[in-house]
């Protein structure tokens, strides 16, 4: 690893100036579990290195009942350990569950995973059918970018060099809403998914029928994406029909484009998409029925 | 928990043999004390580092060094221009510094001595080379074609001139007697040691021109040989070398052969007359490693309507990479279960290891027998099918036996694969699960393995020397090598067991050329028949002396004598007794006093293979079954392992607990290669040097196994014990395709198999 | 060449470190402590070799820079055993199982292992299993690490034959 210098400001504006005073020469670092990877690889070689560590009021999770706050520092092992989350928000309990190993979701954090703009990054596809809102910090003061609009392709995303992501913001879900996040992996743990998917459903209630989905693939396409396509045809649909759900499944294949690599063909991916779409609607919905046991 | 199933004769008493002794070492180890190679350091300590090759094929042009030779810090840049030329492997075809052309990706070019390893990363990078990319080639078959590129350009062609045929019987006539005949191809993939600890040396030259090699290697004696050519390359011949294990993290026969960096390694300590070590990175571990090789083999086989088979007939193209290493010579081992797995009278062999641009082929336990048995153990289940016979009873109908001699001329003693059999069709409720093509289904894989030693080599002993100190404590000297499976532990047992002593007060002291005596290496599962019964017998002669001299002390006959719990006493009269340490105190403080020492050196009584590659190479042979229950999502193809059983003949386990770590640690490093484990290439540039991308099995992937141990007593084995260090990875392929083909109907004839095959084939 | 300063508490003492800044907790701990277990198995957070306990926590000591300690409490194998070289159960139980073979992620398949039972003193087999997930065998195949580490019951103690 070349050397830096290692910097540990103690506010968000302090971080912002430091960053924007170096420029490209310096580097965020927030749980480190990739930066210190791509440094020691020689594919990152800053002369700074900010850590955000000890700027405060960016490691909680908040709740209001009207939405949810992430801090950009709160370690994946947070998110895992949180009960709020787990109850209302379970597809992104699901993202962590799984993610890297309990050492690396100690260190690892939201913020530095979305931020990376990895095409595999587990908690994007959840965030992305909760429509969450991210919190940037910048010389300029605060930004605002729904996290839709945030990735432009594989490592790139619409973060300014010298912009620190704060927060992430999610608005709670309706009532009659349940969702799911299924990773698809080759090896069952320590393994980056070969495809993801995440939904969110919102149930009328009465007539059981499905009031509006929000779908986000990861795999998919060379960013994550919506499946916009399939939620439309989702919605007003009756919310337990397998025919219904098959069909959104060949949807969703028809509106994405995986890649091939060396991990596995795009065929295969699309397969898990027709495969797994359904079990991912089925699993949310076995979810909210026992919600509405538990009354 | 094992199940044992003993010998109807009934258990002899044993008062530590089958006893779960936890591993001698296990209490430095649990607190991060024992010493690997990456913990060593010495005064004046240099860090070596390795240029690799950036081509797959290129000639080169100019290597310029001067720009790390000026960075401060740096002791020694040396390359191929500038060294005298040694070569490795057994075909000596293996530069360690390459000069004039490279072969592969991870040829070594350069390589330096540094103050630090961040100093010597640096050095490597500031070395220039100037290539000419030649036209490469990664197919093994294409590398046959007239007009390939040359590997080797002093050879007439990519083909290695090794003569692996074996001829067995009458082809036409078991042609000709098959009611039922199949013809298949099966390919297996390159697969990787990843040993948890990467590989590395320290070199070290003394005041008077010695050298002392500080390895994790698996063949102490034979490294101590090959780098007898570095010394004589460096005008030192006659020097003395000492080669001393370090702490093994993992060997796996990884660490089976003398590779380039060893060799680079002692260059740059004697260019630098200083201490140097050389460690790989997990990066160069995964691609620098020679590992095991891709095979593409046709196979047949024949039988008769009942069932009886009338011939097997196996061909066979192996990628050997670039050079030679013992890859090379997997062959001499698939003959084995080819020739000698069931009753087959007629067999036929042949195959040809090819060179390519590839990384180049090492031993792998099981040394190339996993890839013979995935091809003969899954074809044996087609066959079973066309003929209408269970697949287990067919394995039955064609059972090896003891006293049988299989048509390649081993005699096979014990042989438990009936038991075996039973015991798995047991275990796995076969008779109900069998044949339901649900999505659910079982299957099994049998194997044959060397289980007395492998004359391989025109040496296939071990010595060993022990001494009694005044307190009846024994030092046993022992030529092996334990790498974790715990042959210091069986060796302690088994010199317990015979001189009447606790395995406590037994220390094994191994690792160091100057101190014990040869051993051939830690292959071929033969630690612990091998050196087992060095050990043994060194002991009984050690009891010899110290029974003929405690007779007259004890005013007894010798006959009459025995040792047990430490003490000397008559059988006939247990009264008249005498602690051991006090009949060895009474033996050395005298005047013309002794010391009790003795020595053995066991070579076993076996053939090498002769021209026709036919004769007994091993005592002993082991037998043993894989059996799995699987369940196969039909839509995504996923497999998951409901259950996983081994059975295995051992012969007789001499630590029950160090068994069962074989056969689970085997069966997990069997699965892996099963359904995950693959090293990708890109025009011979390996693409997932990491543990994210080569898949070995996590925790949650590895099921419970039930290992069940098979005890027949063999005749020539210490306490009865075979070897069964490999073994528990052979029959892991077959068993589980033919549980996915149980539950799906799906024949998947290359490895692994990921789900990706599963529902391709669905498309079709 | 820039030096940080870091106190911390180590294996129970306080110490104090200066390194530099790129330095990782796993090079500082086994260069300027020397304590070797702590084992490189990757670098790259994908084997456990090198698990430590930060605050409690197990985390990859290769990822994280040795910076991020100041302040902080760390533990290592060799902070383990209690006096005069009793073991901790965990060891004891890695032992008596025959959870050991190699033994390069011996210590980090302990330190993992801790830390789990701090968090859930009484695992079933599958929350071991995907407690340690982190943490790569190539030896055992993992059965007699799940064995050791189930045996290891509520108080700490180290009892019954296991499976």
């Amino acid at each position: 690893m070349k050397g830096f210098t290692y910097h540990e400001p103690n506010s968000i504006g302090d971080a912002v100036n430091l960053l924007n005073d170096n420029g490209a020469r310096a580097s965020l670092i927030a749980g480190g579990t990739d930066l210190v990877i791509k440094m020691k690889q020689g594919k990152s070689e800053p002369e700074h290195v900010i850590s955000l560590q000890s700027i405060p009021g960016i490691n909680e999770i908040k709740y209001s009942g009207e939405e949810l706050r992430i801090g950009s520092m709160v370690t994946h092992r947070a998110i895992e350990q949180s009960k709020i989350i787990r109850d209302k928000f379970s597809l992104l309990a699901d993202a962590v569950d799984n993610l890297g190993s309990v050492q690396v979701r100690n260190l690892a954090t939201i913020g530095g995973n979305i931020c990376n703009g990895a095409p595999s990054a587990d908690t994007v596809g959840p965030l992305m059918a909760l429509d969450a809102v991210l919190l940037f910090e910048g010389p300029e003061g605060e930004r605002s970018i729904p996290i839709t609009e945030f990735f432009h392709g594989p490592g790139k995303t619409a973060q300014a060099a010298n912009e620190i992501l704060k927060e992430i913001v999610i608005h709670d879900l309706p009532p009659g809403s349940c969702s799911r996040y299924i990773k698809y992996t080759r090896r069952k743990a320590m393994d980056l998914p070969l495809l993801g998917i995440a939904l969110v459903l919102v149930s009328d209630g009465a007539e059981d029928v499905c009031k509006e989905a929000r779908i986000g693939l990861t795999l998919a396409a060379p960013t994550p994406i919506r499946a916009t396509k399939t939620e439309e045809y989702v919605a007003g649909k009756p919310l337990r029909s397998s025919a219904m759900w098959d069909e959104a499944g060949n949807i969703a294949v028809n509106e994405s484009s995986p890649r091939t690599s060396f991990r596995t063909t795009s065929a295969y991916r699309k397969k898990i998409i027709q495969a797994l779409l359904p079990r991912a609607a089925f699993e949310a919905i076995r979810r909210l029925s026992e919600q509405q046991r538990k009354g | 928990m094992a199940k044992v199933l003993e010998p109807k004769t009934g258990k002899p008493e044993f008062h530590t043999v089958g006893r779960r002794i936890p591993k001698l070492d296990a209490l430095e180890k649990v607190q991060g004390k024992a010493a690997y190679i990456h913990d060593l350091k010495v005064p004046r300590m240099l860090y070596g580092k390795i240029l690799w090759s950036e081509h797959a094929h290129a000639r080169i042009r100019k290597i310029d060094t001067s720009r790390a030779e000026k960075l401060p810090g740096v002791k020694a840049v040396i390359t191929g221009y500038n060294t005298p030329e040694i070569k490795t492997g057994f075909f000596k075809d293996n530069p360690v510094l390459k000069k004039d052309k490279v072969r592969q990706f991870r040829d070594e070019v350069a390589a330096v001595a540094a103050e630090s390893e961040a100093i010597a990363e640096e050095a490597v990078r500031l070395i220039d080379v100037e290539y000419e990319p030649l036209p490469a080639v990664f197919d093994p078959v294409e590398a046959m074609a007239e007009g390939a590129p040359l590997i080797h350009e002093d050879k007439d062609s990519n083909i290695l001139k090794l003569p692996w045929k074996l001829v067995c019987g009458d082809m036409d006539q078991g042609r000709s007697q098959a009611d039922f005949i199949v013809e298949e191809s099966y390919s297996m993939p390159w697969v990787t040691h990843c040993c948890m600890g990467s590989s590395g040396c320290m070199a070290e030259f003394h005041a008077n021109g010695n050298l002392t090699v500080h390895s994790p290697t698996q063949i102490r004696y034979l490294a101590q040989r090959d780098f007898g050519d570095a010394m004589k390359a460096l005008g030192l011949k006659g020097k003395r070398v000492q080669v001393v294990n370090t702490a093994i993290g993992g060997a796996f026969g990884s660490k089976l052969d003398t590779y380039p960096f060893e060799f680079i390694t002692i260059l740059l300590a004697y260019y630098t007359g200083r201490p140097v070590k050389l460690v790989f990175s997990r990066e160069e571990e995964f691609f620098a490693t020679p590992s095991r090789q891709k095979v593409d083999a046709r196979i047949s086989q024949g039988c008769k309507k009942d069932g009886h088979l009338t011939f097997r007939e196996v061909e066979m193209v192996l990628d050997n990479g670039a050079y030679t290493s013992w890859g090379a010579t997997t062959p001499s081992v698939m003959m084995m279960p080819i020739s000698s797995l069931y009753k087959v009278p007629n067999i036929y062999y042949e195959a040809k290891c090819v060179y390519t641009n590839n990384i180049y082929a090492t031993a792998m336990r099981g040394y190339g027998n996993p890839q013979a048995t995935f091809a003969i153990e899954s074809q044996i289940d087609t066959l079973a099918e066309q003929v209408g016979i269970d697949p287990l009873q067919f394995r039955m109908i064609n059972v090896n036996t003891p006293g049988e001699i299989t048509p390649q001329g081993f005699q096979i003693g014990s042989c438990g694969l009936k038991e075996c059999l039973e015991s798995v069709r047991e275990s796995l409720d076969w008779d109900n699960k069998k044949g339901k093509q649900d999505g659910r289904g079982v299957g099994l894989g049998s194997l044959i393995h060397v289980g007395g030693g492998a004359r391989i080599y025109k040496s296939d002993g071990c010595g060993t020397i022990i001494k009694l100190d005044d307190f009846a404590k024994v030092t046993v000297m022992s030529g092996a090598t334990d790498m974790g499976q715990g042959s210091d532990t069986v060796i302690a047992q088994i010199v317990a067991e015979e001189l009447g002593v606790e395995v406590d007060d037994v220390i094994v002291v191994m690792g160091n050329t100057d101190m014990e005596t040869w051993d051939v290496g830690a292959h071929a599962s033969r630690t612990t028949f091998v050196a087992g019964n060095s050990a043994l017998f060194a002991a009984r002669k050690a009891k010899e002396q110290i029974l003929d001299l405690a007779a007259p002390l004890l005013q007894a006959a010798k006959e009459d004598l025995s040792i047990k719990e430490g003490n000397v006493f008559s059988r006939s009269n247990p009264e008249v007794s005498m602690q051991l340490a006090r009949v060895l105190r009474a033996l050395h403080f005298k005047t013309g006093g002794t010391q009790i020492v003795a020595s053995h050196f066991y070579d076993p009584p076996t053939q090498m293979l002769d021209r026709e590659m036919k004769g007994n190479f091993s005592v002993a042979y082991t037998y043993g079954v894989h059996g799995a229950e699987v369940e196969v999502d039909k839509e995504t193809g996923h497999v998951e392992i409901l259950k996983y059983v081994i059975a295995m003949d051992v012969g007789r386990a001499i630590n029950t607990m160090l068994v069962e770590g074989q056969l689970e640690g085997g069966a997990a490093m069997g699965i892996g290669y099963s359904l995950m484990e693959e090293l990708k290439a890109d025009q011979g540039k390996i693409l997932n040097p990491n543990f994210l991308d080569y898949k070995i099995l996590t925790f949650p992937d590895m099921p419970d196994i039930t290992s069940i141990i098979i005890e027949t007593e063999d005749q020539f084995g210490p306490f009865g014990a075979k070897g069964i260090g490999e073994p528990p990875l052979v029959g892991s392929a077959p068993a589980i395709a033919n549980a996915i083909y149980d539950a799906t109907g799906k024949r998947v004839r290359s490895l692994p198999i990921i789900p990706e095959k599963l529902v391709a084939q669905e498309d079709e | 060449m820039i030096q940080v300063k870091i106190s911390f508490q180590l294996n129970g003492d306080a110490v104090t470190a200066e390194v530099p800044d790129h330095t990782t907790l796993l090079e500082m701990l086994r260069e300027e402590f020397e304590l070797l277990g702590v084992k490189e198995g990757c670098g790259h957070g994908e084997c456990g070799s090198c698990t430590v306990l930060v605050d409690q926590k197990s985390v990859n000591s290769c990822l994280m820079l040795a910076a991020y300690v100041n302040g902080r409490t760390v533990q290592t194998i060799e902070g383990l055993a209690g006096a005069q070289g009793r073991l901790d159960p965990l060891q004891e139980a890695f032992v008596k199982h025959g959870a050991v073979q190699c033994g390069f992620c011996t210590p980090g398949m302990i330190m993992s292992a801790k830390a789990l039972l701090a968090e859930n003193p009484n695992p079933s087999r599958d929350e071991i299993r995907w407690g340690m997930a982190g943490n790569l065998c190539r030896c055992t195949g993992y059965v007699k690490i799940v064995d050791a580490v189930e045996s290891v019951c509520k108080g700490g103690c180290s009892c019954g034959e296991g499976s």
